[in-house]
Formats: C-alpha cells, structure tokens, sequence
C-alpha cells in the first residue's frame, strides 16, 4: 500500500519536477534569460538518469530497494537544484570526457549510415516527385548517385530499382536511355556491362520512337564493351527476345541491334541473327520493314567485314531486292540508300548484276518520294555504276527525272544538273541535257527555276563557248528576267563562271540590258549581288564600253536608299580604279562620285566622306591633297554634327597619308576648331584625330 | 580613350554578333545607363536629321538588317519608339545592345518607353524567360526592367515631330502635362502615362474604349485639336503592326504608325519601315524585309545546367 502510494506521489512528482521546471527554465534561456549550458547538461544527466531508472524498473529491481521512489524524486531533486550544480558537475566530471572520446568513433558510424541511404532515398524521392522538371534532374545525376554508392551496389540496388522505375514520361525515359549508355564503368566495366541490358532492353519496346532510338544507341555502345561470352550469353538472347516481341516496337529496335553483335558471335549465331534478320525484313508491319532496310546497309557491312562474300550475295541481296519492291513507298525509298550502301561493298560487275536493276525499278517509282530521292543521290549512283552504264543507259534516267511530273523531283534534279553532265561526254550533254534545261526555264515552278538557276552556268564549260551561246545563253537571259528574285538572285551569283567561257562582245551585247535593268531592281540584296559582279565584267569589256554603259549606274548606286548599297558601290569605285587607274577615275567617275558632298541629305553627304577614305590609298599625292582633302576639310563645318565626326573620322584616316606640312598647316588647326565642338561626339573624333596628328 | 570607353566598344561589338555580355557588364552597363536617361525629359527633345523605328521585339536580326538599310549608328541619328524586347528570340541581345549604344553615342539615339518596357508585361511575353534561360537567373531582368522605369515618355523632334510608343491619353492636352509625369515607376494600369504607352488611333470621333483594356482609341479631331494646340506637325507612333511598314492616318496626314519589326513573330509576312527624316524634316520612308535565314543564327541552346550531390 505504501509503494502504491509511492509510486503516484513519483508520477506525479517526476514530471513536475524534472521536466515542468526546467522547461520553463529553458525557455526562459532560448529568450536570454539564463545560463543555456546548465541546462543543456541537465538535459543529457536528466535523460540519461531516466533511462538507467527505466531500465531499473522495467526489470523489477526497484521492488528491492526500500522507499524507491523516495531516492528517485529525490535524486531528480538534486539534479534540478541549482544551489548544487551537479548536473553540469556530473556531465563535467563523467558524461562529458566518456563522449568526447568515443565522439569520432559515433559520427563516423552515423555518416556512413547517412551516405549509404541518401542518394538512393533522394533519387527515389524525387523521381516520384511531381514536377517533371526534378525527375529529370535526378536521372542526370544517375551517373553522380552510382559513384556514391559503389559499383557494387549500384548493380544490386540502383539498376533493379530503375527496373521497377520505368514508368514515366518519355522525356525522362530518354534521359534515361542516354545516361545508360555510358554507364559501363559505374556497374564495374565491361565484365558487368550485361547488367544493363534489362533496363534498355525496355526502354528499346517503349512507344515513343525517340526513347527507343536512344536505347537501342546505347544499347550499341555497351555492346561494344562486352566481352564475347556475354554477348553472346546475354546480347543475342536479348535480340532474340526483341525480334519476337509481339508487339512492333521491339521488332523495330531488334533491327539496330544485330549489325553490332553480328561481327563477334560463333557461325551457328550468325545463321540465327540472318534468319532473324530476314523475318523482320518480310514483318507484316511496315514500320519493321522500314527500320529493317534502314539498317540493311549497317549489317551487309558487318557480313563483308567477316569477310562472308557469299552470305553477303546469298542472304542480303535477295532481302534487298525484296525491300526495293515494298508495297509502302516509305520502305522502298530507303532501297535508294542502299544501293549506295550495298554498291561500295560490290564490285563494278556485281553492281551491275544485283545493284543495277534496282536502280532502275526505284526511278520509276510510282511514288515521287521514291523518285526524289533517287534524283537527290543521282551523282553518287552513276559514279558508282560506272562511265559506261552512266552514258547508256542513266542519261536516259535522268532526263526522265527532269521531266518528272512533280516538282519537287524536278528541283532535286536541277540541282544535279552540273553534276550529273559533267560525267557525260559533250555530245551526250548537248544531246539530252541541254534540251531538258531549255524546258525547265520555262517551268511553271519558281523553286524549279531558281534551282535550275544556280546550276545552269556550271553546264556552259562543258559543252565550250559555241554551244554555250547558241543553246545556254538565251535561257541565261530569259532566267535574268524572272518574276522570282531568289532565280534572278541564284543566276547572277554564278556570272563570273559564263565570263569565262563567253566572249567579250557576246556579255556586251546580251547580258548587259538585262543586268542594267537588275541594277534597280526593288530587293536590294539584288542590287548588291549585281554590284559584287561589276569589277568583273569592266574587266572584260574595258574602259570604253563601261564608261558608256556601265558608269552611270554605278554613280547612281552612291545614292541608293539602301546604306549597304551604297557601301557597296564606293568599295565597287575603288576596285574600278584598281583596274582602269587614276587618270580614268580622275577624267570620268571621280567627280561624279565626290558630287554628293552637296546633297541636301546629310546621309548622302557622309557617302562622299567615306568614298574619301576609301578612294584615298588609291588615288596618289597630287588628287590626295588637292580633291579629296578639301571635300573633308569643307564638310568638316557641315551644319550636321553627323556629318562634322566624319569628317573628323575621316580626316584621322588621311593623316598617315599625308606630307607632314599638310598635315600641320591644314588638317591639325581644322581639327583643332573641331575639338571645342558643342557636340560631343565631334569634339571626341577630333580629339582622337589630333593624337594621331 | 579611356578604358572604359574601349570596354563598351567592346562589348557592343561583342552584342552586335548577337552573343550577348556577362552579367556584371550588364549591371555597369545598366548603372552607367541610368545617369544618362534619369537627366532627359519626359518629352526629349530631338535634332534633326534622324530616322524613327518602330517596334522591334527581339528580333535582333531584322534589328541588324534595319542598320543595313539606314546606316550604322552612330553615323545615322535614331529614335526607337519602345518595345525593344518580348515575342522575339533576342531580346536580350537587342535591348542590351540598344543601351549599349545610347550609353556610347548619348546624342546620337534616343529611347523612349514601350508597353511592353514593364515588368508585368515581360513576364508574360518573353523577356524574363529568356533572361533565365540565357543567364540562369533574374539579376538581368531585374537590371533592364529598373532601366526601363527610366526611360523617357516621348520625344519632340525639332518641335515639330511628336513620337511616342502608343498614342494620345484624355488627361493630357499639352505636352507640358507630359512633362511633369512622376516617370520613375511600373507603366501604371492606368492614367496618363500608362495612355501614351497603349493609346490606339481610330477612325472614331473623340475617345473610345480600348479592345486591349488599357490606353484609350482616339480620333483624327482628337489629333488635330492636340497638334494645333502643341503647335505640332505629326504624331510619329508605333504599338500597331502595320502589313505595310508604315501607315499614314486622318485627314491631312496628322499622324503616322511606323512599325520596325519586319516578319512580326517570324510569322506575319508584314514588311517593316522606317522613317528618315533630313535636316528640313523631309520625310522618307524606308521598306525592308526580314533577314535571310542565311544572316540568321541558330537560336543558342540552353546549357547545360551543373548538378551537385
């Protein structure tokens, strides 16, 4: 009865005592009201005293002891009295010297603990977070989590989570995908690589083709690590797997995977991955076809580099031929592909044997898709077919492609026009290329013409200068007149290559209405075009001609709307004067060009400034000093601060040119006035003129 | 030339490739930015000759062929009315290099303040993603957008020519009530000046509501009435995409939209103008298209951003 009364008074008395108090205390502390180390070391003697006097009664020693609880209130008593300070004496004197030092001993367990569970338990966490963006960053630092744990670990613990884990949007799925791939040497290297393969393996049947194009890339580059046991232990399965795969997905990835196996597995392996490989080229969906003959060219060169001639002629080809006749336009236009593929393993003959009548069925698709990609790789084509099929037979094949009924196959093949012609024999050009050119500057498609444009001259020096102006030359200016800009555009930028084979009177008396009419065409990239052409054809056509011609429009171009335009025909007169000499520009185009420094336009006053500074090097002494500085030394005083700085700017230039004595006695006290300008752009050019003076 | 100078040559160099600066150019830039624009007016005064360009919106490389066709600064004089950033992949890049040259060439450019020059209105079109996406945080949105509480409001060219980004405002009926305009703040939702930078012209009489929600529309007797008053010629404005580059509105020709952003949101198919004015204010409008794909660059990626355990 006694101890039950006892033990109340305790349970009553322990928390008053031992805990109500000093709380009250403590908070006092935390507010600065008190001695904060005293009462922490309460805290550790307080837990610690409870614990031994739990553990006390939990194992019913108390009942021995007479008045138990008597000692434990009384205990806690002299603890909480502050008179004694014997908590903070016995965490002094005992607790504290015991933790300190086991002190290193206890972290150190406590962060190994902590590493081992944290990267795991934060990748696990924010890859069920909801924000996409965090699920994305953990899977790239993947790679950061596997170094923390370990190879080990990362193999028993980190790729079977991800296992379980590939359920998410594909923009993850693909991170993913890409960070397996090179991840061989976070499972422990090539010795371990296999362990991936069962998360990629279901990332390459996922629905999404991006996800699966980048596993089965990564799937590649860890096949080339493993060693051929495990390649064939586990890789060939995988791809057996994956090619029977009831659904598409997986059949399409099987298609990227053999090549890579192909090289390294026993004969027996090699039959099977074959026979695998020709399932999938005759699969029901076409989306396996595809992927199948998108990958043919990839596996005939695994086959050849194993140095299987006959695999290659008995196993591949037939598959080939199969697939150039598809009932899906999409799998047939990949034959064209492969005729380059497989044609660079073959030789001339066996080419013409397998490659050849593929080539042709593929030109005459029934779908244009087909036919333009055969008119984009005709080049490649009759290179590898050889002069003499070329000549025969795929001239032929051409024009047809040129006369297509789309356009789009007609583009393609203009723009191979030059190409394909230069591997025919003149005669041949004139006899069949040419006229199809003829047509196709008069076809209704601009995109057409503008290609055809941009080709046409390539065509002149192979069928010489005659022919050049009976057949090209009329179609040369018909395309110059066109409504299309870009065809006009594409023509002129190729004018250099007809001077070369025309001669002087013909660019004179045809080419030149239609550039002078060019000239003020309303795109100025136009007119600058024509302008980049000019120095060429006043070289061929010489000082007279020009002075009649072409002068005035290159005066006019000085006063274009268009800054660039203007640019370009002072960089245009200096290059003039490069070619015809000083007295010329002296006698005829420089006046003209220094005109402008009168215009009422402050823009068109500046262009005779910067026509200083560029026509200066070139000019000499005499026509330095006496034309071309006192333009800038007048404008020098324009009314427009504009005009003053470059004046400024340009007077800075002239200095190195000029006699020392000019210089002092008629730029320096110019720029002097200058440099106490209101504006303060001009009193900074002037400035910076006077140091150089 | 001092350091400092050549730094900023630099860097507009640098800008003009469209690679845009660090972010501390960027807060030197916008500091030395501020001691020029905090002196102008509400109604900066302009010297003729110069050109006047309307919106740009980022698109940086149209900002570049407009340089083509006008000339370069500082040889021609400009005056951008506002909207330098949002809609386009450059804002960046164009309002930096915008500043760049105003802090360079003070006299030779002038800018006045868009609608979209506001910190609501960059959140919400453009501007202060790409500055995260190229920058990797705010500091530069928060640098341009303190400088665009600076900006002027509008600008009086030889006081004849009246420029401002959107219109006309029913509280303001001459120009001195614009030019005691506390400026330094957030475009307001409404008031004055929130009218200038949103305002609409409109073949109506007297005011109406605006479709936008802010500023008001205003009609050709609104204009009259507001130039004779201000003893002013034309009203120069922007904020309208005009298919034609530029278009003249009411009877005697009492004002004109011009509009610098050629291929509106790389869509539109609009050609874009500016207006060149001489030294006798000859008016002279220039046409130009979009830059050639093959001028353009490829919008830069997004680095990749650092990860740590």
């Amino acid at each position: 009865m006694l101890s039950l009364i006892e033990s109340t008074f305790a349970s009553l008395a322990v928390p008053i005592v031992g805990m109500v108090i000093p709380s009250y205390l403590s908070f006092k502390a935390l507010n600065g009201k008190g001695e904060p180390k005293a009462l922490l070391a309460y805290w550790v003697c307080f837990a610690i005293y409870m614990q031994v006097t739990f553990l006390f009664e939990t194992l019913c020693l108390h009942v021995w002891v007479p008045l138990y609880y008597m000692f434990k209130v009384g205990g806690l008593c002299y603890l909480v009295a502050s008179q004694t300070n014997a908590a903070t004496k016995l965490f002094d004197k005992y607790i504290d010297p015991f933790l300190k030092t086991h002190e290193e001993k206890i972290d150190a367990k406590a962060q190994d603990g902590d590493t081992s569970l944290y990267p795991v338990a934060i990748l696990i966490d924010e890859l069920k977070n909801d924000d996409i963006q965090l699920r994305l960053n953990s899977i790239r630092r993947l790679s950061t989590i596997a170094v923390a744990l370990g190879v080990e670990r990362t193999r028993d613990e980190l790729i079977p989570f991800l296992n379980e884990s590939i359920d998410d949007e594909d923009e993850v799925l693909l991170a993913l995908a890409e960070e397996l791939g090179n991840f061989v040497e976070y499972v422990g290297g090539s010795a371990h690589a296999s362990s991936l393969l069962t998360p990629l393996e279901t990332l390459a049947t996922v629905e999404e083709t991006v996800v699966r194009d980048k596993a089965v890339d990564s799937l590649n580059n860890v096949a080339q690590q493993l060693s051929r046991e495990h390649l064939l232990e586990h890789f060939v399965p995988m791809i057996r797997r994956l090619a029977g795969g009831d659904w598409f997905t997986s059949r399409i990835s099987a298609c990227g995977l053999v090549a890579v196996a192909y090289g390294r597995v026993p004969p027996a392996t090699k039959e099977e991955l074959r026979a695998s490989f020709a399932g999938l080229c005759r699969d029901d969906t076409p989306m396996v076809r595809r992927a199948a003959s998108a990958h043919l060219g990839l596996i005939a060169r695994a086959v050849h580099a194993c140095a299987e001639r006959d695999q290659l002629h008995s196993a591949l080809l037939p598959l080939f031929q199969q697939l150039s006749t598809d009932e899906q336009d999409s799998v047939r236009l990949l034959a064209v592909q492969n005729c380059i593929e497989l044609g660079k393993l073959l030789s001339l003959a066996e080419n013409h044997a397998a490659v050849l009548p593929v080539l042709r069925t593929v030109s005459t698709d029934k779908s244009w898709r087909v036919r333009y990609v055969v008119a984009e790789r005709f080049c490649e084509l009759a290179e590898q077919m050889g002069p003499d099929v070329t000549t025969a037979e795929l001239v032929n094949t051409f024009v047809a492609l040129l006369k297509d009924v789309e356009a789009e196959v007609r583009v393609a093949a203009s723009f191979k026009g030059a190409g394909f012609a230069r591997m025919l024999p003149p005669e041949l050009v004139l006899l069949h290329i040419v006229p199809c050119v003829r047509e196709l500057s008069k076809d209704s498609s601009q995109h057409v013409r503008a290609a055809l444009a941009s080709v046409i001259m390539g065509i002149a020096p192979l069928v010489g200068r005659d022919a050049t102006i009976e057949h090209l030359l009329p179609l040369f200016l018909q395309l110059l007149q066109d409504d299309f800009p870009e065809v006009r555009l594409n023509l002129i930028s190729t004018l250099h290559a007809v001077s070369t084979v025309l001669g002087v009177e013909q660019l004179s008396h045809s080419l030149l209405p239609a550039i002078s009419e060019l000239a003020k065409d309303r795109q100025w990239r136009v007119r600058f075009a024509i302008i980049e052409c000019i120095p060429l054809l006043a070289e061929q056509l010489g000082v007279e001609f020009f002075d009649a011609k072409l002068g005035t429009m290159c005066i006019s171009w000085l006063q274009d709307c268009v800054f660039t335009i203007r640019e370009a025909a002072i960089a245009n007169v200096r290059k003039l004067i490069d070619l015809f000499g000083v007295d010329w520009a002296q006698a005829s185009l420089l006046p003209q060009v220094l005109a402008t420094h009168t215009h009422a336009n402050y823009l068109y006053r500046m262009t005779s400034l910067y026509a200083v500074a560029s026509l200066a090097p070139v000019v000499g002494a005499e026509l330095l000093a006496g034309t071309l500085l006192p333009l800038a030394l007048k404008l020098a005083a324009d009314p427009v601060p504009n005009v003053r700085f470059n004046a400024a700017k340009t007077l800075r230039e002239l200095v190195p040119q000029l006699d020392a004595a000019t210089v002092h006695e008629r730029v320096r006290p110019c720029l002097v006035v200058m440099q106490d300008d209101p504006d303060i752009d001009v009193s900074d050019f002037a400035r910076r003129g006077l140091q150089c003076c | 030339m001092t350091s400092a100078g050549s730094d900023l040559d630099r860097q507009i160099e640098q800008l003009k490739r469209c690679e845009y600066i660090k972010e501390a150019e960027v807060k030197s830039l916008c500091a030395k930015a501020r001691e020029i624009l905090v002196e102008e007016s509400n109604v900066q005064r302009v010297d003729a000759p110069v050109t006047i360009c309307g919106d740009i919106h980022g698109q940086f490389y149209d900002l570049m062929e407009l340089f083509k066709v006008g000339g370069d600064l500082p040889d021609t004089n400009y005056l951008f009315m506002g909207d330098f950033v949002d809609r386009g992949f450059y804002s960046v890049e164009t309002f930096l290099l915008l500043l760049a040259l105003k802090v360079r060439y003070p006299d030779r450019i002038t800018l006045i303040r868009g609608n979209h020059e506001s910190r609501q209105i960059t959140q919400v079109y453009g501007f202060y993603d790409e500055c995260l996406r190229k920058y990797g945080s705010v500091n530069v949105w928060r640098y341009c957008t303190e400088i665009f509480d600076y900006l002027s409001l509008s600008s009086i060219i030889e006081d004849k020519i009246f420029c401002v980004h959107g219109g006309l405002s029913p509280s303001i009926n001459t120009l001195d009530q614009i030019r005691v305009i506390d400026r330094k703040q957030e475009v307001p939702h409404d008031g004055a000046m929130c009218d200038l930078m949103w305002s609409d012209p409109e073949d109506i009489d007297g005011w109406g509501l605006s479709p936008r929600g802010a500023g008001y529309l205003f009609g050709g007797d609104v204009v009259t009435q507001f130039n004779t008053t201000n003893n002013i010629d034309l009203i120069a404005r922007a904020h309208q995409l005009v298919m034609e580059g530029y278009k003249h509105m009411f009877t005697g020709q009492t004002l004109v939209t011009v509009w610098s952003a050629p291929n509106y949101c790389y869509r539109c198919g609009n050609v874009a103008a500016i207006l060149e004015l001489d030294e006798q204010l000859q008016k002279n409008y220039k046409i130009f298209e979009a830059a050639p794909q093959e001028a353009r660059g490829v919008p830069a990626k997004k680095p990749a951003p650092d990860y740590f355990l």
